[in-house]
């Protein structure tokens, strides 16, 4: 009884914390924050500058190097930014940019319209256009119409939200700094770059002719690359640098408890317990289903993720307007339930238990949470072996499909729902896990009818509602629990946090508290 | 025997090897009891996370709520099973190819040491990261890795003790009175060579357990939820801040486990030596080692 009150308090401790770290960045913005040189920490060095190379390694520049087509509050509203109004067609077959005057790219040259079509162009190469390419799927042309109006012409009627990601997905590029943007970036964002030492450190100083008014702030920001988290936290504790992004849960409740502010964006990662429906006993879908019971979520949170985050049976962080938190109390932790479900499979006992979970041996998160399942499925009977392979060996197993069961983040949870085909096993066609048709034609159906339904609201909510039951039913995937990636932990002298949609980490805003 | 019974004696009689022997018996009476004790080294508690030591709990618990006392204690027989099973594999291909080196000399002696160079040229824990590599994690693998890490020191050191008997009397004795070349090798030399090969038992125990330790703290060792030192100093080291006595704990175990072997290793040498400084003129006289 007392660790169930234990457990509890911890939950009530966790809410308020949540709360704190929201007040956190509402408090800061209200603030006079004087300007300074802000010293980052981060836990690994960046690829590169490219702003379509959307690697979390890179978050730490590209909003900072950057400006996007228009942005999403943290709550996933669109608001103008590069462009200052879009005008959607009526038929959702096209949208019509109107671009700011005012902005000029760190070299000078202005920004119109032709240099949004370069950045298209580069976007629509399959070899260039790295991370945004997939999303650039639904456009079929673009066009030039005057120098600060740009449409864009979808293939399909597109939905609203799916228009708006691609648009906030879209960082503008210098043309004339296209073909080299992996080593000299020239963005319109608040910062140019001044330095980098590769391995060390990047050095960003302030673009005096940047848009905004009154913005970046802070005239420096030095991004210094640590080995790991320890050190980079144990400088924030020395004061050898203002802030660390993208520490652990672990560090950053610990460091909460220090007095320290630590600042969670709205785009997690979601944790999913992805099944090979095509292998063994996860052919019977009775049998997977009985995983939507058998995984204890709380725990994995708590234990793989120090608590932050939320448990949920869905792949959709709070922002997604799929989102629907009644999943994962219908679908909570049952063994009793889970064993039914086994029962109802049919298969046999040694069957039940002829798999193993992959496991990514290099992450300790991962290691911690296959134990948990695998304690979890031993009290239902089920006994597996984990197979902890590392680095590249489980890169390919993971994405090529040869493996049984395995936990993978999947991430794009907080934009439109159906950017979650983007994840290797939730894709609809070339499913590099599931094959080719893929096997749950209904999930297929599912995701046609979202990417379809343009409107009235409550067909657009039928359609997600229907997706979400598809999603449970088929259970090729069991999300287990959100987790914040991109954490900050800041020294409570800094403040002016703005917070980003991806969670990538914006600091033209960032000063000093007097 | 007698001279087994004689060294043994004289080991025991040391006050440094007493302590060793204290704690590896200790040891291997936990490991091999273990199934019987109430303990259970895979029970989770997730809601008894890291918690410090308690009367509940003696080692405190780990970050799933597992007994670390009772992991340290099965840890044990993983640590103790490699090293056995290390020992034999390098005993079981070292010590012959080091004896039919040292008694043929001439060109086996020449093929076999290279390749036993070979061997030695490859830093131990390479060769084992190696191994585990194309074998895959599991106990085996580790064990063998392990085990083949320990064959070079094995030759060497029985080639260099049949070298030092090849041309004894009593060797040159029963070749002339018609003995065999395997006659002679595992009925003549060989028992006469044990001493030193023991010692590098023990010597090879402790790096065995210490390689496995390693393989496992750098995340390659036998998978979880297996309990194994190495695998606890690494997670433990994670946890420092909040539960310091989950890394320090094992490691003062494996500490100790290694330092009692070295001990027993050191004083088993050492007694060895004074033995030989005695029997020396023994030998040079002709008489039986």
């Amino acid at each position: 009884m007392s660790r169930r009150m234990t457990f509890r308090t911890g939950l009530a401790t966790s809410l308020v914390a949540a709360a704190f770290t929201v007040s956190v960045a509402a408090e800061a913005f209200a603030q006079d924050l004087r300007p300074g040189r802000i010293r980052v920490g981060m836990l690994a060095d960046i690829n590169d500058f490219d702003p379509m190379a959307f690697s979390t390694v890179n978050f730490p520049t590209i909003k900072n190097l950057y400006d996007s087509l228009i942005e999403y509050t943290p709550e996933g509203r669109a608001i103008p930014n590069l462009a200052e109004s879009w005008t959607i067609a009526p038929d959702n077959r096209s949208v019509t940019l109107t671009l700011r005057a005012d902005v000029k790219f760190h070299s000078g040259a202005p920004f119109d319209a032709e240099a949004v079509s370069a950045t298209l162009r580069k976007a629509n190469d399959p070899r260039a256009g790295k991370n945004v390419y997939p999303t650039m799927s639904i456009v079929q042309e673009w066009a030039v119409v005057d120098p600060r109006t740009i449409r864009i012409t979808f293939r399909n009627p597109a939905p609203t939200r799916q228009i708006t990601d691609l648009l906030q997905f879209i960082s503008v590029i210098d043309p004339a700094a296209i073909e080299n943007v992996s080593t000299r970036p020239v963005g319109t964002g608040p910062y140019v770059l001044a330095e980098r030492a590769v391995g060390q450190r990047v050095r960003l100083e302030a673009n005096r002719s940047h848009w905004r008014a009154s913005q970046p702030l802070s005239p420096e920001v030095v991004l210094t690359v640590f080995e790991n988290d320890a050190a980079a936290t144990a400088a924030l504790e020395s004061g050898a640098v203002d802030l660390v992004y993208g520490t652990t849960g672990r560090s950053a409740v610990r460091l909460r408890a220090a007095g320290y502010q630590v600042v969670e964006g709205p785009g997690p990662l979601v944790q999913v317990f992805r099944i090979n429906s095509t292998r063994g006993p996860f052919r019977n879908q009775t049998f997977r289903q009985a995983f939507n019971h058998l995984i204890d979520r709380a725990g994995i949170l708590r234990v793989g993720y120090a608590g932050l985050g939320e448990v949920t049976a869905l792949p959709w962080a709070p922002a997604s307007p799929a989102h629907d938190p009644s999943y994962a109390q219908r679908y909570a932790y049952d063994l009793d339930k889970g064993r039914a479900l086994i029962q109802r499979s049919g298969l046999p006992q040694a069957e039940i238990s002829n798999w193993k979970l992959l496991v990514n041996g290099g992450e300790e998160a991962s290691v911690r949470i296959s134990q948990i399942v695998q304690a979890s499925l031993a009290r239902v009977g089920i006994n597996i072996e984990l197979d902890l392979k590392q680095g590249a060996e489980f890169i390919d197993a993971l994405l090529t499909g040869k493996f049984d069961a395995v936990f993978g983040a999947v991430g794009n949870v907080q934009k439109f729902p159906t950017r979650l085909t983007t994840n290797s096993i939730y894709r609809t066609v070339n499913n590099p896990i599931l094959g080719e048709p893929n096997p749950h034609p209904e999930y297929v159906e599912a995701i046609r009818r979202v990417d379809t339904t343009l409107g009235p609201e409550d067909a657009v909510k039928a359609a997600y509602d229907n997706l979400n039951r598809v999603l449970v039913e088929t259970a090729f995937g069991i999300p287990t629990n959100s987790y914040p990636i991109g954490l900050i932990v800041a020294s409570p002298r800094v403040g002016g946090f703005t917070l980003d949609i991806d969670n990538m980490l914006v600091a033209r805003t960032l000063g000093f508290k007097p | 025997m007698r001279r087994s019974r004689e060294l043994a004696r004289r080991v025991v009689a040391r006050g440094a090897a007493q302590v060793s022997l204290a704690w590896l018996a200790t040891l291997v009476v936990l490991a091999v009891l273990a199934p019987v004790l109430p303990i259970d080294p895979l029970a989770q508690d997730l809601l008894a996370e890291l918690e410090g030591p308690s009367a509940a709990h003696w080692f405190g618990t780990d970050e799933l709520g597992r007994d670390i006392m009772a992991r340290v204690i099965y840890g044990a027989r993983t640590s103790l099973m490699t090293a056995a099973g290390a020992v034999a594999i390098a005993g079981a291909v070292g010590v012959p190819i080091g004896l039919m080196a040292g008694f043929f000399g001439g060109w086996r002696d020449a093929v076999l040491m290279r390749l036993i160079d070979v061997l030695l040229a490859l830093p131990g824990i390479l060769l084992a990261m190696a191994i585990i590599a194309v074998v895959g994690r599991s106990q085996a693998a580790a064990l063998l890795a392990v085990g083949i890490t320990g064959i070079p020191s094995f030759a060497r050191i029985t080639r260099a003790q049949v070298l030092s008997l090849r041309k004894r009397d009593f060797v040159v004795a029963v070749e002339a009175l018609g003995g065999s070349a395997a006659y002679t090798m595992f009925r003549t030399v060989l028992p006469n060579s044990w001493s030193p090969i023991l010692v590098q038992v023990v010597v090879l125990s402790s790096v065995a357990i210490l390689l496995e330790a390693a393989l496992a703290f750098l995340g390659i060792g036998i998978p979880p939820p297996t309990p194994s030192w190495g695998e606890m100093l690494r997670t433990g080291k994670t946890y420092l801040y909040e539960a310091p006595t989950y890394a320090v704990l094992p490691g003062l175990v494996l500490t100790l486990t290694i330092l009692s072997l070295d001990m027993l290793g050191r004083v088993m040498a050492s007694v060895l030596e004074d033995r030989h400084e005695i029997e020396e003129p023994a030998a040079l006289q002709g008489g039986r080692p």
